[in-house]
């Protein structure tokens, strides 16, 4: 049960664009610069990521990445699925038999639900919020 | 993120003990039967099952595997911890030096990692066996299927 490098590094990426959305376009070798990424990895990811809609790019020397919504309506759900595809932890199943079919129901699905609505019940603008309260409360300069 | 045919299938195994043989040894072959895993593989999986101590093993010819905890106190993360080592989606939320990053010290997304993993440990620890035997006699009973 593993997150994949795609989801890790997407989602990073994602909480870094929006930490630094007030400078308007961020440039990928600027995220990537900061979060110590591959920037090849980045545009592939962002590539992405713009396909479903949550960042706009733009091309040329004043150009870079933006969030396509506020970050108040991106749920980091979201941006998972749009990453890992579906975050269920048991795998399609064939309708297999009626223990499994029980086990589904009250275990799996449950443990699907608790972890949805954690990663729904937090948004882009969240993360934000507390990494900014964290950093001036640690009087670091991560920002 | 998927969970491996390892926990799944220990559960699986697990289960069908609790519900067709809580009080008595039971074999492998039993056990393969009752749930269609292979025995070859159960037999790893079980093996890991005893090592963790949730079960143990019977000598003679009533022999196999029995519980050696009550059910209320086994639970569905308990056996994936079993099998599968962790819970864990993201390494860093049990050791942040598994994380190779220059920056891991200043990480923004360290926290959803370990909030993710609590919602999983959190889910998982809650269900035991002894409630989904529960659940399950409900059913078997005619009750409404949640």
């Amino acid at each position: 049960m593993k997150i994949s490098t795609r989801g890790r590094y997407g989602l990073r990426a994602m909480i870094d664009l929006a930490l630094h959305a007030e400078e308007g376009r961020v440039p990928l070798a600027a995220i990537a610069a900061r979060q110590d990424l591959s920037l090849n990895y980045l545009e592939s990811i962002f590539s992405a990521l713009k396909r479903a809609g949550f960042v706009l790019g733009m091309a040329g020397a004043q150009g870079g990445y933006s969030l396509a919504r506020p970050a108040e309506q991106i749920s980091l759900q979201s941006i998972l699925e749009a990453l890992e595809g579906d975050l269920s932890i048991s795998e399609e199943l064939d309708a297999g038999t009626p223990l499994r079919a029980f086990l589904k129901r009250h275990v799996w699905d449950a443990i699907d639900q608790e972890v949805e609505i954690t990663l729904r019940a937090t948004s882009l603008a969240e993360m934000v919020e507390r990494i900014q309260l964290q950093a001036s409360s640690a009087d670091s300069s991560i920002l | 993120m998927k969970l491996s045919t390892k926990g799944r299938y220990a559960l699986e195994g697990l289960f069908y003990m609790a519900i067709a043989t809580p009080d008595r040894a039971v074999s492998i072959k039993e056990i393969a039967t009752g749930t269609g895993i292979s025995a070859a593989y159960l037999e790893q999986i079980f093996f890991k099952l005893k090592q963790s101590g949730i079960i143990r093993t019977v000598r003679g010819a009533r022999g196999g595997f029995i519980f050696n905890q009550p059910l209320s106190e086994i639970s569905v993360g308990q056996i994936i911890r079993a099998v599968e080592g962790s819970l864990v989606p993201v390494k860093c939320v049990e050791s942040l030096s598994a994380c190779t990053s220059r920056v891991r010290g200043t990480c923004i997304s360290r926290q959803v990692w370990v909030e993710l993993s609590d919602a999983l440990a959190r889910a998982a620890d809650s269900i035991t066996l002894d409630r989904l035997r529960t659940e399950w006699k409900t059913e078997q009973e005619g009750g409404m299927p949640r």
